[in-house]
């Protein structure tokens, strides 16, 4: 047995999805890089500001240097105003001239000389960000190179960063909602072809092979001649079963009817009770066979009139009178009721005439057979934008859990009676190829049992 | 007593000179202790910068909501505080629950080595943005450094408007002030220092003219706007410069003599800071001292009973000064933040106090 996997959908969406997220997750550890870095930059700016700052306070007065520390550069730091900030002012010397004497770079300070430093470190139980750097100091008397060094907390970019973070948070968010709804409503969008070829293929009479005609995508057009393919394949075996079994029933025919003329000509009178019950017997039996090969041969003719007869208006109330005459025998007894009743005006549907008659005389036939105890009433009528041609029997009917069953072919509604019947098969395959249908009603006090077909009128116009 | 050694020494003119002397000596603060109202069951030990006096409302209206609580003060002199506060910090040692001070740039230098234990509250919310820092530093009043001088004794024509007005007045009119001006020794007071920073800062020029006429008039200088008060009451000084508002408003509450003018031109706007040490005993309760001090509640007692001064209200009856503080731009509150830092440096600091000594004590480096 065939298992159902996961739907195309539902792969292509979970793997989307995936694909999304897995992006997004990239995107935001890009994001917080570049966050990181735009408020390290930003804020490496403000450090590096006030140390230039501090260095330009540095004065040389009378052989000694002096420091005054720019409030402004503080102020400058203080643009963070959470973080917490330790400086350290350095002679050329490496004493310390003022600030947090604890305070050392992590790297030589010797590199400062060209441009500023920066080392993210810790100070104090604390991570900071560092900046060092250096000035000249032109005095004969103490040469060299002055340094200075800033650190500072991080609480302002670490917020920085978040905040940066978190915007981008949101909008990698919105845009991974959206491609995601996009993507799944792409997708419905995309498969709905494959929903129309199925729902056609379900639609579908399971008589009907002919190549389907639906539109469907390149990516599906494979798909759809392959099943044509196979479809035209079914269909030619199909013929050909059919053919051999017209062709076996035409066969059968004839040696059936020398049998029949055999079995006539003996001399009943000469056998005994016992033979003369077994001949009845064979009587009996070359008939049924007789009756047998003719619906076959019918089904045969009407299966190929609908593939190669083009469909015509007809009158139904026409095709019933004369399938009435047909099927009701001359010999029928005569305490049997039978009746036929039509509307004087005609009722046309689309249809070949041929089949609709071998279809009601079908009915009638298998009523008469297996239905009819006294009466047998006929009746075309119109109900709506459909005719019905009705068949009562007084009988006891088919159980309705057995209707379905007996529209199949070589099922009859009493097993037992060993009469495998075309009848109804052949009458709802006439039906559905006319877009109508076969249908049962059950006895009623006042009704009998009531097979009927129903067939849509050409249109419902009330002129037609 | 160091104040009447103070006050001998401003007398007879030697203020420089003895008053390095006495910075030497470490201050014990002056005890004041508040009893609980009801049962007294624990006790909450502030070591503050201000007259116990002052804070006294405050801390009475603080006990009507915390009846159990006794409150020791101990008023300190804003360097020695600083000291103590630093050589705790450094110790890992107690030194009370709670510190305050006007000299906010020692509070942030104290915050800046991690000496401060932050706290967020409700309450803490209403503190404007330039008087938190960190959330461990809360600005709780409005100082405004004002001009104080002494109706009785300088006309009305005199009656100096603006830092530049008074630096006129001394010009025009030397013999009658000289040794008649009195202000802060920026060497012995955290808050005077702070000030004259300040004041640097906002006009250099100004400033420096300011400091000259000082240097020629031979301003006297204390350590506390209490006994400058206290000499203008006296007859001996005419005109105090950078008193804190609400010590020369008090002042002039007693003797409406005593008139208080906020500079027209700017006009440096202190607060004072508390701050709950990281090696506080009372942590929590502490924090609730802080949260009572910036509560309406709180605010609104500072208001009418210790500070007078208030962001967010007119200046107080019978001050001489612009309507509006804020809105007019004069006034220049000290930010609380990193910026004090540069106040704070060592070498800064003492660049700053050799220069202010040398135009205050010629001869005397």
């Amino acid at each position: 047995m065939q298992r159902t996997r996961r739907s195309l959908f539902a792969r292509l969406v979970i793997r989307v999805a995936v694909v999304l997220a897995g992006g997004a997750a990239m995107l935001m550890t890009a994001a917080w890089l570049y966050a990181r870095a735009a408020a390290d930059e930003a804020y490496d700016r403000l450090l590096q500001g006030a140390a230039i700052q501090i260095l330009d306070g540095l004065v040389v007065e009378e052989g000694r240097i002096t420091v005054n520390l720019p409030p402004s550069a503080f102020e400058l730091l203080g643009l963070a105003p959470r973080d917490k900030i330790f400086y350290r002012v350095m002679a050329p010397d490496a004493s310390t001239l003022t600030g947090y004497e604890d305070l050392e770079f992590p790297v030589d300070i010797a590199n400062a000389r060209t441009e500023a430093l920066f080392q993210t470190s810790r100070f104090r139980d604390q991570p900071v960000r560092m900046v060092a750097a250096s000035r000249a100091i032109a005095d004969p008397s103490i040469g060299g190179w002055a340094n200075v060094l800033i650190a500072q907390t991080t609480e302002a970019r670490q917020q920085l960063t978040t905040e940066l973070t978190t915007r981008a948070l949101a909008l990698v968010g919105v845009m991974s909602l959206l491609a995601l709804g996009g993507t799944i409503l792409a997708v419905r969008y995309s498969l709905r072809p494959l929903d129309v070829l199925g729902d056609t293929l379900r639609r579908r009479d399971s008589q009907d092979l002919t190549p389907l005609a639906v539109d469907v995508p390149r990516e599906l057009a494979p798909f759809v001649e392959s099943i044509n393919h196979f479809m035209g394949r079914l269909d030619d075996r199909l013929q050909l079963l059919q053919r051999f079994i017209a062709d076996s029933a035409h066969q059968i025919r004839t040696p059936l009817t020398a049998l029949s003329a055999q079995v006539s000509l003996i001399n009943e009178e000469a056998l005994s009770e016992n033979d003369r019950r077994h001949l009845d017997r064979v009587k009996n039996r070359a008939s049924e066979l007789a009756r047998f090969t003719t619906q076959l041969l019918n089904h045969a003719m009407v299966i190929h009139r609908f593939d190669s007869v083009q469909l015509s208006p007809i009158d139904v109330v026409d095709v019933a009178r004369k399938a009435f005459r047909a099927a009701v025998p001359i010999t029928i007894d005569p305490d049997i009721v039978v009746s036929f009743e039509a509307p004087p005006e005609p009722l046309m549907v689309l249809g070949d005439g041929l089949s609709l008659r071998e279809a009601i005389v079908n009915v009638i036939d298998n009523s008469l057979r297996h239905g009819v105890v006294s009466s047998l009433a006929v009746r075309v009528i119109r109900r709506g934008d459909f005719v019905l041609v009705e068949v009562e029997d007084d009988g006891p009917g088919i159980p309705a859990q057995d209707w379905a069953q007996v529209t199949r072919r070589f099922v009859s509604s009493k097993s037992g009676e060993g009469s495998s019947g075309l009848g109804f098969a052949i009458a709802s395959e006439v039906a559905t190829t006319l877009n109508g249908a076969l249908a049962f009603r059950e006895r009623t006090p006042g009704t009998g049992f009531t097979t009927f077909l129903e067939l849509p009128l050409i249109d419902a116009r009330p002129s037609a | 007593m160091n104040l009447s050694t103070m006050f001998h020494a401003v007398v007879s003119g030697f203020v420089t000179a003895a008053l390095a002397s006495t910075s030497a000596l470490a201050l014990e603060g002056e005890r004041s202790v508040f009893p609980a109202p009801g049962q007294e069951r624990t006790r909450l030990v502030i070591n503050g910068v201000t007259d116990a006096d002052v804070i006294a409302p405050l801390i009475r209206d603080f006990q009507e909501t915390a009846r159990d609580v006794t409150v020791e003060f101990n008023d300190y002199v804003s360097n020695d505080l600083f000291r103590e506060a630093e050589l705790a910090c450094r110790q890992q040692t107690s030194h009370g629950d709670l510190w305050i001070s006007s000299s906010v740039d020692h509070l942030v230098k104290l915050a800046n080595d991690g000496c401060a234990r932050s706290h967020q509250s409700e309450e803490t919310e209403r503190v404007s943005a330039w008087a938190n820092w960190r959330d461990e530093i809360f600005g709780f009043a409005f100082e405004p450094a004002v001009i104080v001088y002494d109706a009785s004794q300088v006309p009305p024509e005199d009656v100096p408007r603006s830092h530049v007005e008074i630096a006129e007045l001394l010009r025009r009119k030397p013999d009658e002030y000289w040794t008649r001006i009195g202000t802060y020794n920026v060497q012995l007071s955290g808050v005077g220092y702070l000030l004259a920073f300040h004041d640097a800062q906002q006009a250099p020029t100004s400033y420096g003219r300011l400091l000259e006429s000082f240097s020629r008039a031979q301003v006297v200088t204390s350590c506390c706007n209490k006994e400058v008060l206290d000499l203008i009451e006296e007859g001996r000084l005419k005109i105090a410069y950078n008193i804190l508002g609400s010590y020369a408003y008090a002042r002039y509450l007693r003797n409406n003599d005593m008139r208080v003018v906020v500079p027209r031109d700017y006009t440096l706007i202190l607060t004072r800071g508390a701050m709950i040490p990281t090696q506080s005993p009372q942590p929590d309760l502490a924090a609730r001292f802080v949260d009572y001090l910036v509560s309406e509640r709180g605010q609104k007692v500072a208001r009418e009973k210790a500070f007078y001064f208030a962001e967010n209200a007119p200046l107080p009856p019978g001050v001489d000064g612009p309507i509006s503080l804020i809105e007019s731009g004069i006034g220049r509150p000290i930010r609380v933040g990193p910026a004090l830092l540069a106040a704070q440096d060592r070498a800064t600091r003492e660049e700053f106090i050799r220069n202010w000594s040398s135009l205050f004590a010629p001869g005397v480096p």
